[in-house]
């Protein structure tokens, strides 16, 4: 008996190629309108009207109080069998429950960013005659959304790791493959050790292009610097 | 100062930990008696075997969390009959398999099925059970055989007879079959409309179906599907374990406790 034998992933080298694609488009879709959802809730966070800071609040109290694993079943089983009368396909539930859980998370991201923007820049603005929201808008968010980047990156490798759990909803992603060549062949090296390359070659490209990013938008960024040129 | 601010920190976790371990230690040592590698001369003296209790009536916790069910009795009576302590450990199904053969578990007891490919890294004992797959959907369903399902969205439990009784009729890469990590999410799939039909074992569907008569489910038998039979497993060469539960089925087939216990009748 070979030690390894690769043969049983080229085996299902199809199934693998879906659900490969299929982590990459939920964990894409569900960072995509977890941020916008996460931007709205962390504005919500740094809100003075207490009717838009308590729903937030509680909102991303309870979804970062609770393991996703469970609200993805609560989501797919429950929640929207009952709003719907029936069951959607786990696609829907999956990028539901992935946007619902991240952008609690990314809330407090856009909360933690904008509060870290020194309390004399709103003040400066609102007395050269912007308002609040152009003051936020303008001044504000543009210098917070810097500071945001390093953190917003490492929620979206958390989500791509966090996208495993859609298993449980039969979502046919990498892990959902592996544990079926797992469960077929008897062996368990060889699917879950490709599994976590696979997820390994997925984290390190998303860690390159987020690096690329934060060059992009560092204003300090010294191009001369990296050639050893300071002295 | 500090000391007493670290400890009032610490305390309630220390007390909730201190409270779990005693609720763990009436059930004394867990450790498996046998060294599984089949060489041992020491008598057998208590059998552990691993189970995936999801699997009602086959297996399932009670409410304080022990495994019950036809394995588990079985299991006491093959033990009874022996004079072999034995005990149930809720693994789950990938767990069990793998602790059968790495050790930690003496045995598989989990409404196995007897395959071919299963005996290439299991021994089986004689079977105990005899199965057949039922198809379940709603009853107003149009569904009438297994090769009206060739299209359908058919929810199963993962790696189960039932999933690959799904994969031999769509294919193994199939996007319509939907594997579920146990058979009661499947059953909730097809209630909830987003399956056409659920493929399991007979007993744990027409179980479900006893319990809710009002689920509006029925189930449709398919001469194609393969009689299965469920046998325990014990890591391969453990001949010393294997004769000790053959021994012991043979004698509860032999005075009627085993049909009593299933129900049903084996050759």
């Amino acid at each position: 008996m070979d030690f390894f034998r690769w043969d049983i992933i080229w085996d299902y080298r199809e199934l693998y190629l879906s659900g490969f694609l299929t982590t990459i488009i939920l964990t894409i879709c569900g960072y995509i309108g977890g941020v916008i959802f996460g931007l709205l809730l962390g504005l919500g966070q740094v809100s003075n009207k207490k009717w838009i800071y308590w729903p937030a609040k509680i909102y991303i109290d309870v979804f970062r109080g609770t393991p996703m694993l469970v609200q993805l079943l609560l989501i797919h089983l429950a929640v929207i069998p009952t709003i719907f009368g029936e069951s959607m396909s786990w696609w829907v539930s999956g990028i539901v429950g992935l946007i619902l859980n991240s952008a609690a998370y990314n809330a407090e991201i856009f909360r933690a960013g904008i509060q870290s923007i020194d309390k004399g820049q709103m003040e400066a603005a609102r007395s050269l005659g912007l308002t609040h929201s152009q003051a936020m808008k303008k001044v504000i968010l543009p210098q917070a959304f810097r500071r945001m980047i390093p953190p917003l990156g490492n929620e979206f490798i958390a989500l791509l790791k966090d996208s495993s759990l859609v298993t449980v909803i039969a979502g046919m992603e990498i892990l959902y493959v592996s544990k079926v060549v797992a469960g077929t062949y008897q062996r368990f090296w060889e699917p879950y050790l490709f599994a976590a390359f696979l997820y390994l070659v997925l984290t390190y490209t998303a860690t390159k292009i987020i690096a690329i990013v934060e060059k992009r938008v560092d204003i300090n960024y010294n191009p001369r610097k990296k050639r050893g040129a300071h002295k | 100062m500090k000391k007493n601010k670290l400890f009032k920190l610490i305390a309630p976790f220390a007390a909730a930990t201190m409270i779990l371990a005693a609720c763990g230690a009436d059930k004394g040592s867990t450790g498996s008696s046998t060294d599984g590698d089949g060489d041992g001369d020491g008598e057998i003296t208590k059998i552990v075997a691993g189970t995936e209790a999801t699997y009602a009536p086959f297996e399932y916790l009670d409410t304080k969390g022990n495994v019950v069910g036809l394995d588990a009795e079985i299991l006491a009576a093959i033990g009874e009959e022996m004079g072999i302590e034995t005990e149930m450990k809720n693994t789950g199904w990938d767990a069990m398999l793998s602790q059968v053969t790495t050790g930690g578990i003496d045995m598989g007891a989990a409404a196995i099925t007897i395959t071919d490919d299963r005996k290439e890294t299991y021994d089986f004992t004689a079977p105990y059970y005899e199965a057949s797959l039922l198809i379940v959907t709603k009853e107003d369903s149009e569904i009438e055989s297994l090769a009206d399902l060739k299209d359908s969205k058919i929810a199963v439990q993962m790696n189960t007879t039932g999933h690959k009784a799904a994969q031999d009729l769509q294919g193994k890469a199939s996007k319509n079959i939907l594997a579920y990590e146990n058979f009661s999410v499947a059953l909730t799939e097809v209630l909830n409309g987003s399956t056409e039909a659920a493929i399991g074992d007979n007993a744990v569907i027409l179980e479900y179906i006893k319990n809710n008569p009002d689920a509006g489910l029925k189930t449709i038998e398919d001469d194609s599907f393969e009689v299965d039979y469920f046998g325990f497993i014990v890591k391969k060469g453990n001949k010393e374990l294997l004769d000790v539960l053959n021994e012991g089925l043979a004698k509860i087939k032999e005075n009627g406790k085993l049909a009593e216990i299933t129900g049903t009748e084996i050759e």
